[in-house]
């Protein structure tokens, strides 16, 4: 490689036409008996979308969300790229929020926010305003000097995206984030969620079960087979933005992507 | 309206332990006197606040005495058992050595080697120290690696994720997850420094409760022998309360 002769190609320039790049990505756990729970995954989120990641119990969604984040090893032979970068670790610019909030609980709810950008040793005046703006995209101004155990099951999953907001992330993971709340608090959650992702518009990968949750939140929905986990479809999703519950629900495409998409998952 | 409940129920506590403790010292002074006990094995409970009384001296002085080495040697061992604790936790080959011989040691029992330790360290504070040392310490060092090694791993996982080091997760989460379990190792460990330095001032000593029992033992003076039990439990009493209000401050323990 030459460096003279080769045009002088900006890394981010470059970098900026993928956000998640996964190429022939495999992950086996453990041995004996050993559990393949990944096999030639492979896929593609550009900058700026929202993918959901639809998929039966135990197919390997968490398990490929943690690979993407880096904070599970794929089995060699596979690639990674994040932002531009070859994902072996945790990286900047990427968050996470798990289906189990992740707070602690001896620190309020303020102070969990706060976390992270600690961590990374942000100015403090930088995390003061970051933490306001976060507290109050999200409600939970009045909830500020909660303990988690002072919550609701959905202030606490709020106040968990608010963990990972703080850090203004690229890229956004999110593994069932509501999937233990209840169909109507979650239901609203996912408003929230849709208005704060108007707002932003970062690169998320959301992990799913539901297929109206997917179809009513992604530009494209990836459907994952039973394990060994592969992708088995990728249907874009041409409903019209801004989304609302009430109109984007009441579309007829918005039922035919539902009807195929149980088609697919076979729970038709 | 808040605090008046509070207030209430409190105030109720305090008045159904007094009953009790009233019935139970009633008890004790009728059924001497009805069954016509005689004072050498149990004295009547008048003749023992009596005596309270009249060696008031005595008690506080041999009770500080002892206060002394309870103090020193639970401090030892819990400052001790929390630095043992986390070298062995850090650091695989004290792992793989220290920490079995600790296992080995705790299985000890530790009231066995407090001849030894008279013989070694004499019959002065020193020797009392280390054996209630010796009695505190091993719950100390099980509990807080436990509390270690507990760390939901989640909140590990959660760590890794915001790129936290070794020394940030440690201060900002494994320590203060470690901490309930520490305090009950704490707690656990304040009753056996109490027996630990008791059972060496039993063994050779010329001061302190442990010596006050046995010479009131040997002049058959159980009145005098009652007065410094009730000074051992009203001292272990206190010293526990002290570690339970401490104890009480890592309110998340209980979630
Ligand atoms: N750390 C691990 N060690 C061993 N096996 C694991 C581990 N993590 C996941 N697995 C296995 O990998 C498979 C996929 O797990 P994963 O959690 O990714 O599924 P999932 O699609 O997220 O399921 P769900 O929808 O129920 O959350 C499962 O069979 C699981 O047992
Ligand atoms: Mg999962």
């Amino acid at each position: 490689m030459s460096a003279d002769i080769a045009p002088p190609v900006p890394a981010q320039e470059a970098a900026a036409e993928a956000g998640v790049r996964v190429v022939n990505v495999a992950k086996t756990f453990g041995s004996p008996p050993a559990v393949r729970a990944l096999e030639h995954v492979n896929f593609e989120i550009a900058r700026g979308e929202l993918v959901a990641l639809l998929g039966p119990s135990g197919c390997g969604k968490s398990t490929l969300l943690r690979i993407v984040a880096g904070l599970v090893q794929a089995d060699p032979g596979g690639a990674i790229e994040v932002l531009g970068r070859q994902q072996t670790e945790p990286s900047p610019g990427v968050s996470v929020v798990f289906q189990t909030h992740n707070m602690l609980p001896w620190l309020t709810v303020e102070a969990n926010i706060r976390l992270a950008a600690e961590i990374q040793k942000l100015d403090r005046a930088e995390i003061d305003s970051r933490v306001e703006s976060v507290l109050s995209v999200l409600r939970l101004e009045n909830f500020r000097k909660s303990y988690p155990h002072q919550l609701s099951g959905g202030m606490r999953q709020r106040a968990a995206l608010g963990q990972a907001l703080i850090l203004r992330p690229q890229l956004l993971l999110l593994d069932e984030p509501f999937g233990a709340l209840d169909a109507l608090t979650r239901d609203q959650l996912n408003v929230e969620l849709l208005r704060i992702w108007q707002e932003i518009r970062k690169t998320v990968l959301l992990v799913t079960h539901s297929i109206a949750e997917a179809v009513f939140l992604a530009d494209r929905v990836l459907v994952m087979s039973d394990r060994p986990g592969r992708i088995i479809e990728d249907i874009r999703i041409d409903l019209p933005r801004p989304r609302d519950p009430r109109t984007t629900k009441a579309l007829p495409e918005f039922s035919r992507y539902i009807i195929q998409l149980n088609r697919i998952m076979g729970v038709d | 309206m808040q605090a008046d409940i509070i207030k209430a129920g409190w105030l109720r506590a305090t008045i159904e332990r007094v009953i009790l403790f009233v019935a139970l010292a009633a008890i004790w002074e009728i059924s001497v006197v009805a069954f016509n006990v005689k004072p050498y094995l149990l004295p009547r409970l008048s003749t023992v606040v009596e005596s309270i009384w009249t060696f008031r001296t005595t008690l506080l002085i041999q009770s500080l005495v002892t206060a002394n080495e309870i103090i020193l040697g639970y401090i030892a061992a819990v400052i001790g058992g929390i630095i043992l604790s986390l070298i062995i936790y850090a650091w695989p080959l004290a792992r793989r050595t220290v920490y079995p011989l600790v296992v080995l040691f705790q299985g000890l029992p530790k009231i066995a080697l407090a001849p030894l330790m008279i013989i070694w360290m004499g019959y002065g504070t020193s020797s009392k120290v280390f054996i209630a040392f010796l009695f505190a310490f091993f719950p100390v060092v099980i509990s807080t690696l436990g509390g270690l090694s507990g760390t939901p791993q989640n909140l590990v996982e959660h760590f890794r994720s915001i790129r936290a080091g070794t020394w940030t997760t440690f201060w900002r989460l494994q320590l203060p997850a470690a901490l309930p379990s520490i305090m009950d190792g704490c707690k656990t460990a304040m009753p056996l420094a109490v027996i630990g330095a008791i059972v060496g001032e039993f063994v050779g000593s010329e001061r302190g409760l442990g010596y006050l029992i046995l010479d009131a033992t040997a002049q058959a003076k159980t009145d005098m022998l009652f007065a410094a039990l009730i000074a051992v439990s009203v001292l272990a009493g206190l010293l526990y309360w002290v570690v339970e209000i401490l104890a009480d401050r890592v309110w998340w323990r209980s979630l």
